[in-house]
């Protein structure tokens, strides 16, 4: 089999010239066909070390290539394009413009966390996949995924509460991911609530939704955990060097001011 | 009383044998063609070994010690044998310096030779100066110059270290695995992590085979605590750009030519034969195995049989060889010709 199997050569790197005459050879079409170099040089070998800096990628660098994540991998079975394995090598080599091709598959992982048994390295595969998908999100990579959204949303009410209201977590979650509110299951679903539940407990979640209760004295955890949440956020920007990236991007372009050589 | 048992080789089999010997109070007589006692690890400037993590001068340097102050080995430096003849119990050998000994049996702890690099000149050896070989950095920690680039002795901020350079090669006849060297790298890509944080190590190898138990403590310690990174690549060659050393060749896990800049490459460097295992194997009449190591007779009957009776061979002389294996066969062989230097009872007790 040759090493240089087909699908290696992408679309965008054949260069074919339509009509080209050369030395009074007509080399058009086909026989003017040129394949662009695959060398890369711009390696980011902090990449590796950033994801190792978010939750779930702490073990990225045990990582011995044997491929067991991506043979159990669930969503693999349905889309060969993902493959834990190589997105792992893509990462601890460095090489972050062939990750940044499939950005938008990373995401995918479903947690099921068949890799995580399968690792005889416990890397901990899923947990990378995570945080990939986490730095992509952080360095702008991608936008924050609907699932993100959520987290935040629910965690966010937690935090504040120390109880979970389904309405204002969907509501919230709608609002920031810019959904309709008033979609046609969720009227209907209501619908059904308000014929089959209890006056009682309608009732109730009615109150909770205008009076927004909270767990009694839950002051002091909301501050412990906001000063655990602050401080993990604060290491993971300085870990991908995010701040300094503002404050070049600050730097660079002044107001009033052409932009620094 | 027997004649003394010929021990043919000061390194860690030869002096783990004579010292075995003198606890029974066999003697010995210990040739060694250089001027002192400790072969390749001492020799060549070791620095510290696996698994024990003792520097090679204390390590080999108690075990040479350990045979001086015995009064039961005769040492004899700067001395080769030169004629070897008789048979098992009666030897007779003539020295390079004319004198004759007389022997009960022979053991041939002859050691290897470290490959050559400038035997696969596509890898830059003898061409760019900061391609070097793992015996060298040995020596530049062993030194306490640390590891630095020969060219300027510059801190390197990125060093590659080549796997199998003289091993697992049939375009230079080496075919075999020389069986040491992934491990010798885990460790010395640890220790250059150790004196430069900063420094990338990335090992470019075929298979890695730090067998046994050294798999947890040099490829998977080296991974986990020390982030050397490891490319499934044979390169292909180093060339340089003037400033930087160019490392060419495919990943082959991304299917992905690479070349990437390097401070410096590290050659690790296999175990060829011992360049005199000709000559010793006419000397003594043993036979090499097809890779030209000294031949093993039957493993499971004595230890360290040549194909002699009389005379037993043990470490890198029978092939790539640990120092702690090397002296572990060493002590075995030692065994085997004490029992013929003991011969008759041998045949009291059969």
């Amino acid at each position: 089999m040759p090493i240089h199997e087909e699908h290696l050569i992408r679309p965008e790197n054949l260069k074919t010239h339509e009509n080209l005459v050369i030395d009074g050879i007509d080399v058009s079409g086909h026989w003017s066909t040129f394949i662009e170099s695959r060398v890369l040089t711009n390696y980011n070998e902090q990449m590796e070390e950033e994801i190792a800096a978010l939750p779930g990628g702490e073990f990225i660098h045990r990582c011995w290539q044997c491929g067991s994540c991506t043979n159990s991998c669930t969503v693999n079975a349905v889309n060969p394009e993902f493959n834990p394995r190589y997105w792992i090598y893509l990462i601890r080599t460095g090489m972050e413009s062939e990750l940044l091709r499939d950005k938008d598959i990373i995401w995918q992982c479903v947690s099921c966390n068949k890799c995580t048994y399968a690792c005889p390295r416990d890397v901990a595969p899923e947990g990378v996949m995570k945080a990939t998908a986490h730095w992509l999100e952080l360095k702008g990579h991608t936008p924050k995924s609907p699932s993100t959204h959520f987290d935040e949303v629910f965690s966010e009410q937690v935090i504040q509460t120390g109880k979970i209201e389904e309405g204002r977590i969907i509501r919230s979650f709608f609002a920031r991911t810019k959904q309709e509110l008033m979609q046609d299951w969720l009227v209907e679903m209501v619908k059904r609530l308000v014929s089959k539940l209890p006056v009682t407990m309608l009732m109730r979640m009615g109150l909770a939704n205008v009076l927004r209760p909270r767990t009694k004295n839950w002051g002091a955890a909301r501050d412990a955990i906001t000063e655990y949440v602050d401080e993990q956020n604060a290491a993971h920007r300085k870990a991908l060097k995010l701040d300094d990236l503002v404050e070049m991007a600050k730097s660079e372009v002044k107001p009033g001011q052409a932009p620094a050589e | 009383m027997s004649d003394p048992v010929l021990i043919v080789g000061g390194g860690p089999a030869g002096l783990a044998a004579a010292h075995s010997l003198a606890t029974v109070g066999q003697k010995s007589i210990l040739v060694e063609k250089e001027d002192r006692l400790g072969g390749a690890p001492i020799l060549s400037g070791y620095a510290k070994l696996v698994p024990s993590g003792e520097w090679a001068k204390d390590a080999i340097g108690g075990m040479v010690e350990r045979v001086e102050q015995s009064g039961l080995v005769d040492i004899k430096t700067g001395v080769t044998v030169s004629e070897f003849s008789g048979n098992p119990g009666a030897f007779k050998a003539k020295l390079s310096d004319d004198k004759s000994i007389k022997a009960s049996a022979a053991l041939l702890t002859t050691g290897f030779t470290h490959f050559d690099s400038i035997n696969k000149p596509e890898w830059g050896f003898g061409t760019h100066q900061d391609v070097v070989t793992t015996t060298q950095v040995e020596q530049m920690i062993s030194s306490g110059q640390g590891v630095r680039c020969p060219s300027d002795g510059r801190k390197p901020k990125r060093v590659a270290i080549l796997l199998c350079v003289g091993s697992r090669d049939r375009q230079i006849g080496r075919e075999w695995c020389s069986k040491i060297c992934c491990t010798v790298s885990a460790n010395m890509a640890m220790e250059i992590r150790e004196e430069l944080p900063d420094c990338h190590v990335y090992i470019y190898y075929m298979d890695i085979r730090t067998f046994g138990l050294y798999e947890t403590g040099y490829y998977w310690r080296s991974q986990e605590e020390f982030k050397v990174k490891y490319i499934k690549a044979r390169i292909a060659e180093v060339t340089s750009d003037g400033d930087k050393l160019i490392v060419k060749g495919e990943d082959t896990l991304v299917k992905r030519p690479i070349t990437i800049p390097f401070d410096m490459v590290v050659h690790a460097i296999g175990m060829d034969p011992n360049m005199d295992n000709l000559l010793l194997s006419t000397i003594f009449d043993v036979g090499l195995e097809p890779h030209g190591f000294i031949g093993k007779q039957n493993a499971y009957g004595a230890l360290g049989e040549t194909s002699r009776p009389g005379v037993f061979v043990a470490g890198s002389a029978t092939g790539p060889e640990t120092i702690d294996d090397s002296i572990a066969q060493g002590h075995a062989a030692a065994m085997s010709a004490f029992a013929i230097a003991q011969g008759p009872m041998k045949d009291a007790a059969e």
